[in-house]
């Protein structure tokens, strides 16, 4: 009886193969948008990728904060959009103290409003997505009968200041880079920060660690407070004016770009760059679907088959990789 | 060419992983009836040769046989097709299900689980098989103990024909009286003529019920004996390469003072007046059969049980044992004895792993230092004994024995500590590991440390424990500061045998 030796690639195991095989999909569905964008008229100039930089600005800034709360391990934040809305209003209301501590009022209401919702998820292990709904609702209320359905305008002219574009590009996407740069170094570089990624890779052994849990998570949820304040800040300055109807999709559209950028939405995993990557990604696509002329309904279809896919591919590599 | 055509057999199996070569041209020849152990140390290759047999994993060179026929592995469905039943350590089971349900679970004629009848005399025949037959096909699977789980588990694999039963680890969680019954079952098994590959770390359960043992270490295959050549001293000399001394540890004469002083301490019905001194430079050994309360002594003084009452004092200080955090921080370590679940952050890299509990001195103001931390983790990868070429990778890639040395490791070399408390301190950790594991824990009792264990393991009580406690039923049974005999201590342990109002052994997950 003589035995055939099998000989087969090594990474043709299971899971090898299936990760393979992704990880082609993955790089040919780059590969195709890359060479789709660059095909596209008008994509490689400066001023469009301005304009990609700065329709990217505002969720951006927002989104970089909401990672935060992916990597603790609380999933995400539904209220992004209402805790927006209240921090423009207390932006614009109180831009008569001047710019900078109307931004400060702003942020830090944002990281108050949120550091409550962290504390309760963070201390009692409530589900964050039933409640950051429930908060949602409450501050949505809270917003429409303080302001009686009229839009709150401006009480000084500090805003323009956050609409000018010093050397061509908008402010917003100074401080969308520079905020990427400081939250990245908050969670490589500082104690919350391994903190935030420990408790989100395994709650349960944080716990048994010692760790904080509760105060961790609400740090998590402030940070991402403070982003988003500071983008309402910019939403209310956009509008010149704030009123509950800016909300629009804001929430998802975060959500959507913590998402692509590859944070694992269980936690423990992902970065605040990658965040800024799925934003750019997001704004780069809408921007080509533009440019070739395709309807709102396209786009925003294209963007939700691009977050599927992502955070399948996502989840299907991280488990493949836990064993 | 011999007479009897193999049941399973390995020709030249080769397999890597990168740079790493998990095993190396094994070959391994399985009659039909044998019952054959393997034995290694952690990352000898075992669980690869496993992966191989159940499908799991494609090898790079080699043959695979059954019953004389080449086949090829790709999936486990296909090993489920030619055979191979693999049980593994943790119960793939449902507890909601009845035993015939999950005898049928996952079967491959789904025609059978719309004929309850014919079910049920196919699961009687397969529970009288496994020494079940006084259980009712019909009873909920959550009335068992484990180790009638784990019967039944073999009988859902000789219910889909399994000519080849790999077992992994099956007697690790169980009790002395539930480990014979499995034994039984598995040598009637064997008897019926189905093969039986037996992978354990107790070399004494292997010895007792193998007929031969294949050894490996670094990926090959060291030693193929009959179990009748073999010795336990002659394993342990083929899976380690050289004499390890066992040697049993000197009991101390210095004794610290009284660091933790506990006194009617209670937890809900599992642990009821537990009172004691305990001193540093001291090793302390609570031993007990699952649910006996040991491990819930230690869970509780870590802060982890909310219903624990009692008054506890470090360094005479009253601990608030509702917070896990405060606990930690007044200075009581604690490792799992779940080291995925609840001990180590498996996707982070190991040197993360080891600087959790220090972070404080890694950090100055909050913002972490580059090269404190790989200081610090290097020190600490060197006082644990885990390779510190390999501080960068997530921990959950080392075998289980460098995981837990990985996990004790982050309770070493600080002064924050004065009470290490660990649970199972060596449960699926191979023989080399342990002996490891316990050296670490005696030096740590060495260098001040109170250490206090909880173990199921009366091998591990006697080698490590310097003051032996035993519990049965949530009370302490005895105290033994010295010398004391296995029988007393076992006698302690299950003199429960008659079983008055004790309810089913649950699983502690």
């Amino acid at each position: 009886m003589s035995a055939i030796p099998i000989r087969r690639p090594p990474a043709l195991d299971r899971v090898g193969a299936g990760r393979k095989i992704l990880a082609v999909l993955g790089l040919a569905t780059g590969v195709a948008i890359v060479i789709f964008a660059v095909l596209t008229r008008r994509f490689l100039t400066w001023d469009n990728i301005k304009a990609i930089f700065s329709s990217a600005s505002l969720v951006g800034i927002m989104a970089l904060g909401l990672t935060f709360i992916t990597l603790v391990g609380s999933l995400v934040s539904l209220a992004v959009a209402p805790v927006a809305v209240v921090c423009a209003m207390a932006f614009l209301s109180a831009l008569g103290l001047g710019l900078v501590p109307a931004l400060a009022i702003a942020m830090a209401l944002g990281a108050v409003i949120n550091a409550g919702q962290g504390a309760l998820i963070g201390a009692w292990n409530v589900n964050a997505v039933i409640l950051t709904i429930g908060a949602g609702f409450l501050i949505d209320g809270f917003a429409q009968t303080v302001h009686g359905g009229k839009i709150i305008l401006p009480a000084g002219g500090g805003y323009a200041t956050l609409n000018s574009t010093p050397l061509g590009v908008p402010v917003a996407v100074y401080v969308m880079v520079g905020l990427a740069i400081a939250f990245q170094l908050v969670l490589k570089r500082t104690v919350l920060g391994r903190q935030i990624l420990l408790v989100g890779s395994n709650r349960r052994a944080a716990r048994a660690a010692g760790l904080p849990i509760g105060r961790i998570t609400t740090a998590a949820f402030a940070l991402a407070g403070a982003s988003i304040g500071l983008g309402g800040a910019f939403l209310g300055a956009f509008n010149t004016g704030a009123s509950t109807y800016l909300e629009g999709t804001l929430t998802f559209d975060a959500i959507a770009a913590v998402l692509v950028g590859g944070t694992a939405i269980t936690g423990g995993r992902g970065s605040i760059l990658r965040t800024l990557g799925g934003a750019l990604a997001i704004a780069a696509i809408s921007d080509v679907l533009l440019l070739r002329g395709l309807a709102t309904g396209a786009q925003i279809l294209f963007k939700g088959v691009l977050v599927v896919a992502v955070v399948v591919l996502t989840q299907v590599r991280l488990s493949g990789r836990d064993t | 060419m011999s007479a009897v055509v193999p049941r399973l057999d390995l020709e030249a199996i080769s397999k890597r992983f990168g740079a790493v070569e998990a095993v190396r041209e094994v070959s391994l020849s399985i009659e039909p009836g044998e019952i054959r152990g393997l034995c290694g140390h952690n990352g000898a290759g075992k669980s690869t040769v496993i992966n191989i047999i159940a499908g799991l994993i494609a090898p790079d060179d080699g043959q695979v046989r059954i019953d004389g026929q080449a086949v090829e592995l790709r999936s486990p469905r296909d090993a489920q097709r030619h055979g191979i039943a693999w049980v593994d350590q943790e119960l793939s089971l449902v507890d909601t299900l009845s035993i015939a349900e999950n005898v049928m679970l996952g079967g491959i004629d789904a025609r059978l689980l719309r004929r309850r009848r014919a079910e049920r005399t196919m699961t009687r025949d397969l529970l009288a098989k496994v020494g079940l037959e006084r259980h009712d096909p019909g009873e909920l699977l959550s009335g068992l103990s484990l180790g009638e789980r784990q019967l039944v588990e073999i009988a859902r694999a000789l219910g889909r024909g399994a000519r080849v039963l790999i077992l992994d680890e099956p007697t690790a969680t169980l009790t002395d009286v539930e480990i014979e019954r499995v034994f039984a079952a598995i040598r009637r098994v064997a008897a019926d003529g189905c093969s039986v590959l037996f992978v354990s770390h107790r070399l004494g359960e292997v010895l007792a019920l193998c007929d031969a043992v294949t050894v490996m270490r670094d990926g090959r295959i060291v030693d193929d004996h009959p179990v009748a050549e073999l010795s336990a001293d002659a394993l342990v000399t083929a899976m380690l390469g050289e004499q390890l001394e066992l040697a049993p540890h000197s009991r101390r004469d210095e004794i610290g003072e009284t660091v933790l002083r506990v006194r009617g301490l209670s937890v809900g019905t599992l642990v009821n007046d537990f009172s004691h001194d305990f001193r540093s430079g001291h090793v302390y050994g609570i031993a007990g059969q699952v649910g006996a309360g040991a491990a819930e002594v230690l869970r509780a003084l870590a802060g982890l049980m909310p219903d624990a009452t009692g008054d506890v004092r470090l360094h005479g200080r009253p601990l608030d044992l509702r917070h896990p955090v405060r606990v930690k921080r007044q200075g009581i370590g604690f490792v799992t004895n779940d080291r995925k679940a609840e001990g180590l952050f498996l996707g982070r890299p190991v040197g993360e792993n080891l600087t959790v509990a220090q972070l404080g001195r890694v950090s100055r103001r909050g913002v972490l230092s580059a090269r404190l931390e790989r200081d610090c983790a290097e020190m600490l990868a060197a006082a644990a004994g885990v390779d510190a070429g390999r501080l960068g990778q997530p921990v959950g890639l080392l075998s289980g024995g460098n995981q837990q040395k990985a996990l004790v490791g982050r309770y070493l070399q600080t002064a924050d500590v004065s009470v290490l408390l660990v649970d199972e301190p060596t449960r699926g950790v191979d023989i080399g590991g342990r002996a490891v594991i316990h050296r670490l824990l005696r030096e740590a009792a060495e260098a001040g440390l109170a250490v206090i264990f909880a173990t199921s393991d009366l091998d591990e009580l006697l080698e490590l424990a310097m003051t032996a406690i035993t519990m049965r039923s949530g009370r302490v049974v005895g105290v033994y500061p010295d010398e004391v005999s296995r029988q007393v201590l076992l006698s302690d342990l299950t003199h429960l045998s008659e079983r008055h109002g004790a309810g089913p052994i649950e699983a502690v997950r």
